[in-house]
């Protein structure tokens, strides 16, 4: 009998296309290729509505010129997570599917933030990948840093505000970023891929950069540029016992690594980040390289991270100070390219990654969570009235 | 179980049963065979589909004739014949329609044996056996039970640099098959190299009636066909009716397969990776790149390298040059010659695809001695993860169990890293074998051979090693 996995993917997210190309490659066309489960993608559209259907488990479906009029037809599907996920469609010719194992391969908000993985948790089944707690720390830039820099893992000097800070007295944190070393970069703190992320050289182009930024989300990070950049970044696997990718370094096109050439440029099929424009192993000092894998492992017990998850990394190349940029809970297409060139194929990461969710799950299953306790008899009693 | 027996009212089911005819060139021993074990018909197109030549397209007319037929007698029963019973009656016709067919459409199928097809043969094989008996080349045969064709390749190619060499093109090594390539013979060649195909007891000795050849090659004997042969006496006895038609002209035998060699006979040359004749081989190499060797005797020293891959084709190399310099041909066109034998389509052939990927592709090998030979060079390679791709062996009749287990064993010993076994009556007997070794890889199993095809890009990375071992047509799925 086979197990029956769904696959959860698109979103309320600016990476909503991006999280449909990670779940098919290499995610569903890996599953389908081993022949081992029954394949169930849920899609979530633009809008929060949920949809299942086995024709989505090819990327052609979301190619179709008329794909949002199809949309449109589908019977749109109910997730129940009462003891177990289940994916339900109503009607008279109503439909119960089991879900065994859940692999959320959702980018950003309302996904990878931590958000579905809390509804995977109330369902009480394996899912593949990163836990609530360390999701939703990953999810923000700011609170990331400041668990790494408590633990002595090197950050760079940042600044941080939310949407009413600035809109209350925008001109005092206008003075901290100037204390800050220019140029500065400024982040939404809960965007991925890159989205709105502005490299501000003078004066005049922060209060832009920063009004683009709230656009996206409601709390912004300025921080420092390393100069003489050397970017790098590090995929991890594991929950105990840790296996490192090879460190990749994109080479930008344009100042920094942005969306486009992340998912755009070069490969024709889209497929994610390709090594056209990335070195796999990049080519640093191995002093360097041993200072990012280890800061890596730190960085990824630090936030509690489970399943797989990619450290970012800046690195002066004059000083040679290496500092953890940030934390992808869920790489697009799990860079599965990178870890390729470390000699594990697509079917033998997704393999891993559900074995690991497996073991995590199983663990947590020892854990006691509920008690028996004789407080409800003792509510109402004098004690308690006083 | 129910749709199962529903696949056999399918509208693609009489185009099935022609296309299994057809795989099965038109043997009708073999299309029963394969009729009867089969339960669902609904996927009977796999590998291949049916191809529209004029015998096919006239078999499929005539099976769609007898189905209509059948229900047009059923109509007309309930028509015409008054009583209860003339709808159990129709009833029955409808029902047994599909099996009516199947063994029905074999009827025709030997009418126009006996009537067109085999007076054609007759005299085309008669026509052919008059222009060979007539034609000055000097004439090989060879016959085995495996390494057929890549002895019959190695020897055009090596031949060819000194003299004008021709042979059958693909496996044609029957009777029809050879008789049609002779009808393409200017009668200038110098050397005709011929397979001598055995599928059944007598089909040597038939074959070297029509070639007569003037010199022999057995390259081994083993289980292949066996299933058809019943003993592997009967496969010795059927292989070596070319040594017993040869007489005292020079017979080459493959001393590296046991049976071959016990049964060789006083005067026969057995060839190995040691020795071939009064030449000494020393210094065996091979790698993905090809094999090199040198061939000693008497002080005389001949380096040979070649592109096909493995230790085991040293022997056949080696025999293949003697040949030619027995032939007249010079050291130098020797060694050209070898030089320029290629692994040959299906058989051991290296792709290196564009993610780096190195593919073997085996397929045509289905004989155990080719099996080990492939093992034994997957197990020389060094410094690269291997996968090893199968269906098994078929027609290997009461070994089946004890060969495979072997094949099993063998890749424990060789530590394959990754072995992937095809889903069928065969396989779960190289897992056991696996076990019994203390296999410490990953078994991958799969439904259907080209599921795993599909899935290899997204098992492998750059390196790696797939070895495709033998490939099962429609009618063994």
């Amino acid at each position: 009998m086979k197990k029956t996995i769904a696959v959860i993917f698109g979103g309320r997210s600016a990476e909503h296309d991006v999280s449909i190309i990670t779940a098919h490659t290499p995610i569903i066309q890996s599953l389908l290729a081993m022949g081992q489960f029954d394949v169930w993608p849920i899609y979530i559209a633009k809008d929060g509505s949920w949809y299942s259907d086995q024709a989505m488990n090819d990327l052609a479906y979301f190619k179709q010129d008329n794909f949002q009029s199809n949309l449109a037809r589908q019977k749109k599907a109910q997730i129940l997570f009462d003891n177990g996920l289940k994916i339900i469609w109503p009607g008279i010719r109503s439909k119960t599917i089991q879900v065994d194992i859940a692999f959320p391969a959702m980018h950003g908000t309302f996904g990878e933030d931590g958000s579905l993985m809390g509804l995977l948790r109330m369902a009480g089944i394996p899912f593949v990948g990163c836990d609530l707690f360390a999701s939703t720390v990953a999810m923000d830039k700011v609170l990331t840093k400041q668990v790494l820099a408590a633990e002595s893992i090197p950050v760079v000097p940042y600044v941080w505000f939310t949407k009413n800070d600035w809109e209350m007295n925008g001109s005092i944190w206008i003075e901290k970023i100037a204390k800050l070393t220019w140029p500065v970069f400024v982040k939404p703190v809960h965007l991925g891929s890159s989205i709105a992320i502005a490299k501000v050289k003078q004066n005049s182009e922060l209060k832009n950069a920063i009004e683009v930024a709230f656009h996206y989300d409601d709390k912004v990070l300025v921080e420092e540029s390393v100069e003489n950049l050397i970017e790098v970044t590090l995929p991890i696997m594991g929950n105990e016992e840790l296996r490192l990718a090879s460190i990749e370094r994109p080479l930008n096109k344009t100042e920094f690594f942005d969306f486009s050439d992340k998912y755009l440029s070069g490969n024709k099929k889209g497929d994610g980040a390709n090594s056209q424009y990335s070195e796999i192993p990049a080519n640093i000092d191995k002093e360097l390289a041993k200072q990012v894998e280890d800061f890596g492992k730190r960085t990824y017990r630090t936030l509690g991270c489970s399943g797989i998850a990619r450290i970012d990394f800046l690195i002066d190349g004059a000083s040679k100070r290496v500092y953890v940029n940030e934390v992808n809970t869920l790489p697009g297409s799990l860079y599965h390219h990178n870890w390729k060139k470390a000699g594990v194929s697509g079917i033998e990461l997704i393999s891993k990654l559900i074995s690991l969710a497996e073991e995590r799950f199983d663990s947590q299953q020892k854990t006691t969570y509920v008690f028996d306790s004789e407080i409800l008899k003792k509510a109402g009693g004098q004690k308690m009235v006083e | 179980m129910i749709k199962n027996w529903l696949s056999r009212y399918n509208l693609h089911y009489p185009r099935s049963l022609v296309y299994m005819l057809q795989a099965s060139e038109y043997n009708i021993f073999d299309y029963l065979a394969w009729y009867h074990k089969t339960q669902n018909f609904s996927r009977v197109e796999r590998r291949k589909q049916f191809v529209k030549t004029a015998k096919g397209l006239l078999l499929l007319v005539i099976a769609w004739t007898i189905l209509f037929f059948l229900i047009g007698t059923a109509i007309f029963i309930l028509w015409t014949v008054t009583g209860s019973l003339k709808y159990i009656l129709s009833f029955l016709i409808v029902l047994f329609s599909p099996y009516l067919l199947a063994y029905g459409i074999v009827i025709p199928l030997l009418v126009i044996r006996v009537i067109i097809q085999l007076p054609i043969e007759c005299l085309i094989i008669s026509k052919a056996k008059q222009k060979l008996k007539t034609h000055t080349a000097v004439k090989i045969g060879i016959a085995g039970s495996f390494g057929k064709t890549t002895m019959r390749e190695i020897l055009k190619t090596v031949l060819s640099e000194g003299k004008k060499v021709a042979a059958p093109p693909h496996s044609y090594n029957t009777l029809l098959g050879i008789s049609q390539f002779v009808k393409t013979l200017k009668g200038d060649e110098e050397i005709l190299v011929f397979e001598l195909g055995e599928y059944y007891p007598d089909d040597v000795r038939k074959l070297c009636d029509l070639v007569q050849p003037s010199m022999g090659v057995i390259t081994g004997v083993n289980e292949a066909h066996l299933q058809k042969f019943k003993s592997l006496e009967r496969t010795v006895k059927t292989i070596y009716e070319l040594a017993d038609y040869l007489g005292d002209r020079p017979v080459y035998v493959n001393g590296e397969n046991e049976l071959a060699r016990k049964n060789a006979r006083s005067g026969h040359v057995v060839y190995d990776r040691g020795r071939v004749g009064n030449w000494k081989i020393n210094n065996p190499k091979t790698d993905l790149t090809g094999t090199s060797f040198m061939m000693t005797k008497n002080g005389t020293k001949l380096e040979l390298k070649s592109a096909l891959l493995g230790l085991h084709q040293i022997g056949p190399l080696a025999a293949a040059a003697e040949i030619a310099l027995n032939l007249g041909l010079s050291f130098d066109q020797v060694k050209d010659g070898i030089s320029k034998t290629m692994p040959f389509d299906h058989r051991l052939e290296p792709k290196t695809d564009n993610a780096g990927v190195i593919t073997l592709d085996d397929s045509y090998n289905g004989n155990p001695d080719g099996v080990s030979a492939v093992i034994a060079f997957l197990a020389s390679l060094k410094d690269c993860r291997r996968f090893y791709v199968t269906p098994g062996l078929v027609e290997m009749g009461l070994q089946t169990e004890d060969i495979h287990k072997q094949i099993g064993k063998q890749l424990a010993r060789a530590s394959i890293e990754k072995v992937i076994l095809i889903r069928n009556s065969v396989t779960s007997y190289i897992e056991e074998g696996l076990k019994e070794e203390g296999y410490k890889g990953e078994v991958i199993w799969f439904d259907d051979a080209l599921a795993a095809f599909a899935a290899l890009p997204l098992l492998t990375v750059k390196g790696d090693v797939v070895l495709l071992q033998n490939d099962w047509p429609d009618q063994y799925q």
